[in-house]
């Protein structure tokens, strides 16, 4: 569903690079967590998702889409296929509940009247239908980020991303938006969430994905926890280290050092 | 090629395939019910321009007034103009004849002069009519009732001059009109010596009217000019304003995956209506300021026909389409130009 082979980004001016040959396969129906610290990487992957910027080298395909070919003019096409929150809603001010919900399937051109029958289903899923008609700036985060979900998934999107979904939300409320992906991911959505919250990852026991200075260091298929200082995964070919008078039995990757634990190898798509 | 790479060739075909097929559904959606999403467009700008009402309302304000201004820079400009015009109009040179000249003679005379190009017009007045000219100016006086008898009337007849009106369409050069007077055979004849034609005397005061309709013509332009680009960036920056505190709805729909047009369009809407709404208020308030203004400027000799004739015959209703049309016009590409900067960001 997602897949990134060898994607690299640096931007300009920065030493390091953002994203340094990052490798990764989702499948469908799969819920991921994305998890490192500040400036690992996560928020430009996301942005190589949305398309929001393009990796300098390497091939990402969404959904059966490989996005060398998506030019400017199919950007907007492209996103509606996708269900994106935010970390801090992004919900259109001066429009009701109602309408960020609405408008994420006007923008679709659908018509007004199956408009009016999914809207007050969405809202429904998120427990919102008695604030439809409030502004966004009435509600509680909480239930902004309900709103936001609501939008994203509206159109039934395949994949959803959320990029920090519970970052300004109270312990209470991060586990009900919690639950209300793991919902979503029932009706069998793919989704990736980056996050820094470890409780939420541990308790529920998905796929974890740790990224540190640009690069993917684990990737715990199932049952992952919350582990930031995970060894890196050595991606070069093995060699042996040539020790004056005698020969090592095991070969150790080319960034490690003797002595170092070694992180599980994993086969990196 | 080995079995691998045809393999991955083969792979790489099938997935450019498939994403361009999938490109092309994304682009058909994009072209559905353009009637829709026109309505929907026009839908919340509307909806758009009452939610900011405070916005809107200055955006408002600020392009009515410098409409008004606008207004009244090229009715300034047009009253000057016209009123410098009719001044020179009120010009004429005057070549005084020597006493009793019989009609056919001043019938002569007036052909000779009218054929020069630059004479719109000529008058002549015999010693006859300018005795009667005399008398009704002088009607009602003490010492008219003296000169009534026969006697007087041949005397003052004797020494009553035929004059000759000339009306010239360029008072600027009068040399052809000099040239005849002075050198012409018949002229030098009849023209009183004594008595020297206007053109001299006038030509001071010809000259500074001249120069008041010049710089009232060009200057008029100009000022309008200056003020029509002030007003297109008065009304620019406020709109930018207005957008530029919405900068992220902008950000936020294009994330989504809103297309340009229907992220842009309520913008244009609500800008459309400020521009509709500061037009008619800007027309209103012009008119009822100019009605209550010409009579005091008639009254300084200012000639405000030429606005009065369009004010108050059915040409109203352009004016009122000029001011709405400018308005809109303005506040339309006001806003398309502000939300492009946003909207073109990635």
């Amino acid at each position: 569903m997602i897949l990134l082979d060898s994607v690299t980004k640096k931007y300009p001016g920065d030493n390091s690079p953002a994203l340094d040959s990052v490798s990764l396969h989702i499948e469908p129906n799969e819920f991921v967590f994305l998890v490192g610290k500040s400036g690992a990487g996560k928020s430009t992957l996301m942005k190589m998702i949305t398309k929001e910027e393009n990796p300098d080298s390497g091939k990402i395909i969404i959904g059966g889409i490989d996005l060398d070919y998506v030019k400017k003019r199919h950007i907007p096409g492209y996103r509606r296929r996708l269900g994106v929150v935010f970390q801090d809603f992004k919900l259109l001010p001066r429009r009701t509940v109602y309408e960020n919900v609405a408008f994420a399937l006007e923008i679709a051109g659908m018509s007004g009247k199956e408009i009016r029958r999914t809207v007050p289903k969405v809202l429904e899923l998120v427990d919102l239908l008695d604030q439809a008609k409030k502004f966004p700036h009435q509600l509680s985060g909480g239930q902004q980020q309900r709103v936001a979900i609501a939008r994203s998934v509206a159109r039934q999107p395949k994949i959803l991303i959320a990029d920090e979904p519970t970052a300004n939300l109270d312990k209470l409320t991060t586990q009900e938006i919690i639950q209300l992906l793991k919902k979503i991911n029932d009706f069998g959505t793919t989704i990736l969430v980056t996050t820094h919250n470890e409780n939420i990852v541990n308790n529920l026991q998905k796929r974890v994905i740790t990224m540190k200075d640009g690069k993917i260091v684990n990737d715990q298929k199932n049952n992952g926890i919350y582990n930031l200082d995970a060894t890196p995964i050595p991606k070069a070919p093995a060699r042996a280290v040539q020790m004056p008078g005698h020969a090592l039995k095991k070969p150790v990757a080319n960034n490690q050092t003797m002595g170092q634990v070694k992180a599980p190898r994993r086969k990196v798509i | 090629m080995s079995e691998q790479e045809m393999k991955q060739a083969g792979k790489e075909k099938k997935l450019k395939k498939v994403t361009k097929k999938s490109l092309r559904a994304m682009q058909r959606t994009k072209q559905h019910h353009p009637i829709r999403n026109q309505a929907r467009i026009a839908k919340y700008g509307a909806k758009g321009f009452g939610r900011n009402i405070w916005l809107s309302t200055a955006a408002t304000v600020v392009m009515a007034i410098t409409l008004i201004i606008l207004f009244v820079t090229v009715v300034a400009s047009v009253i000057l103009t016209s009123t410098a015009e009719m001044m020179k109009d009120k010009i004429d040179i005057t070549i005084y004849l020597k006493p009793g000249l019989s009609e056919k003679v001043l019938s002569d005379l007036k052909t000779t002069i009218s054929n020069d190009s630059n004479v719109k017009s000529v008058e002549i007045s015999n010693s006859e009519e300018e005795y009667a000219k005399f008398l009704a100016e002088n009607e009602g006086s003490d010492e008219i009732i003296n000169i009534l008898d026969d006697e007087m009337k041949a005397l003052m007849l004797s020494k009553m001059q035929g004059t000759m009106r000339i009306k010239v369409y360029n008072v600027d050069d009068l040399s052809s009109i000099k040239k005849i007077v002075e050198e012409d055979e018949e002229f030098k004849f009849y023209v009183d010596k004594e008595k020297a034609p206007t053109y001299d005397v006038n030509q001071a005061e010809i000259a500074t009217i001249t120069s008041w309709a010049r710089i009232a013509r060009t200057g008029g332009i100009i000022l309008a000019a200056v003020f029509l680009v002030i007003s297109i960036l008065i009304i620019f920056s406020t709109i930018r304003m207005a957008i530029f505190s919405r900068r992220e709805e902008i950000y936020m729909m294009k994330l989504v995956g809103a297309e340009k047009s229907f992220i842009r369009g309520p913008f244009l809407i609500e800008a459309e209506i400020c521009g509709l709404i500061a037009g008619v208020v800007a027309a209103t308030v012009s008119y009822l300021g100019f009605e209550f203004m010409a009579p005091k400027l008639a009254n300084y000799g200012i000639d405000v026909k030429v606005i009065t004739d369009i004010l108050e015959s059915n040409k109203l209703i352009l004016v009122y389409l000029a001011f709405i049309g400018l308005g809109i016009i303005i506040g339309r590409l006001s806003a398309r130009l502000a939300v492009s900067k946003y909207l073109n960001k990635s």
